[in-house]
């Protein structure tokens, strides 16, 4: 609902204002999700390269996999904005 | 985030650096391959593995079995003592409160080598330092000269009472067996405790604790059948397992070895030890039983450790499977030694 007194900029400037605060949720939820994700990914990887060195470019692909998840978000992101 | 915790990440570290290790061990089919292989091939042969630095570094103070035997003591003690440095917090706990038994094991070496007069550096090359006494400690209680002031010399450790009331006895009556026996019950009872104490993850090292006595009381029952020993065994028997003192007592009165396993079947409840009871009725040689209990037991625990893969389990399990790896190099070389014809040396492997 949109008060007597509101103009169409202040109505537009606001629209802008929500898309910007879900962009940043959508950032900033998926950053601490895939956080979340790769602690245990992280922990067995270290741990498993620490005792055989091959390990470690495979470690790191699976490590880095939950960055799809905030690559989701940074795309809902740029879309709720531009 | 249920289930999320700071500390997750530390037990699904250490937890992989164990399986890991685990997967690195010598598998069946090496130990097959060593069965045709002389002692000399043999050494070579673990000199290429893990035991690699050992071998080099005792290579020039040693030669034969002695240097199979002295590296891997020396590897069992080093990797047990990095295992115990590298896993965080509560598995800690846990973890030093197994290895205890190596202090056990140490300290009625010790006593036994000062009551039998040996030298320090024969008693030393037996010990294997794994346990909470480093080998600083241990040289110090080797240089004592008899065994009351080893005793003595061991006032604040756990298992110190124990050794206060056995010692007299058992220099007495010169034998250490029923000092030792009270050692390993205190062992299991303190480990009971432990695993009580309401750390985060006793009740799954407790899981563990209760199928090491089962097993270990089942193999104690097929002993003393095979010795023919059917008097009060009270005293030989772990308590805290599935089974009651009593109950296992009234087991090993059975005369008939068929109504025995029988009516050890109907106390067990656990399938893979069920199976491999029906399996053992047609074994009559005692190292076979014991291999096959062995067997189970680590089966048991590997898929327990499947079940709880981030707990105490994983590396509980290493350290068991790392321990047997030891013992088996062991038989194979000094089986070798004794000109022992391979097909025979596979029977005592636990593979």
């Amino acid at each position: 609902m949109v008060d007597i007194g509101t103009t169409l900029e202040m109505v537009q400037a606001s629209q802008a204002g929500m898309s910007a605060v879900g962009a940043g949720l959508a950032v900033g939820l998926t950053g601490i999700g895939s956080g979340i994700a790769e602690m245990g990914i992280g922990a067995a990887a270290v741990g498993a390269t620490a005792e055989n060195r091959d390990m470690f470019g495979l470690a790191l692909l699976f490590t880095v996999i939950p960055e799809t998840i905030v690559i989701f978000g940074l795309v809902v992101a740029l879309l709720l904005l531009f | 985030m249920a289930g999320v915790s700071s500390g997750s990440a530390q037990y699904i570290y250490a937890c992989t650096r164990m399986r890991v290790r685990k997967s690195l061990l010598i598998p069946r089919e090496d130990y097959l391959r060593m069965l045709n292989m002389s002692l000399p091939e043999i050494t070579r042969f673990i000199g290429e593995t893990a035991y690699r630095s050992e071998i080099d570094e005792l290579g020039t103070s040693f030669t034969g079995i002695n240097l199979v035997e002295v590296a891997l003591s020396w590897n069992l003690a080093k990797e047990y003592q990095s295992i115990l440095e590298l896993v965080p917090g509560d598995l800690k706990h846990f973890t030093a409160s197994y290895l205890r038994r190596w202090d056990i094991q140490n300290v009625v070496t010790i006593l036994r080598g000062k009551m039998q007069k040996m030298s320090a550096g024969k008693i030393k090359e037996v010990l294997v330092p794994a346990g909470r006494l480093d080998r600083v400690a241990l040289d110090r209680l080797v240089a004592e000269e008899s065994p009351e002031r080893v005793a003595e010399a061991l006032k604040g450790e756990q298992f110190y009472p124990i050794i206060e009331r056995e010692l007299p006895g058992a220099i007495e009556a010169g034998s250490f067996a029923h000092l030792e026996n009270e050692l390993y019950r205190g062992y299991y009872a303190r480990l009971i405790a432990d695993a009580k104490e309401g750390v985060k993850g006793g009740d799954i090292f407790l899981k563990y604790i209760q199928l090491e006595i089962d097993i270990r009381n089942i193999q104690n029952l097929f002993r003393l059948r095979a010795g023919h020993i059917h008097e009060d065994i009270r005293e030989l028997m772990i308590s805290g397992g599935s089974f009651t003192v009593d109950e296992l007592q009234r087991l090993s009165g059975i005369e008939n070895q068929d109504e025995f396993i029988d009516s050890l079947k109907r106390s067990v409840k656990m399938l893979p030890l069920l199976n491999a009871l029906e399996d053992i009725r047609g074994k009559t040689a005692l190292h076979a039983i014991e291999v096959a209990l062995t067997r189970v037991q680590l089966e048991q625990m590997e898929r327990m450790s499947k079940r709880y893969a981030f707990s105490i389990l994983p590396v509980i399990v290493y350290l068991e499977e790392k321990k047997y790896e030891v013992a088996n190099l062991r038989a194979l070389a000094r089986g070798k030694e004794a000109g022992l014809p391979g097909e025979r040396l596979q029977g005592y492997l636990v593979m």
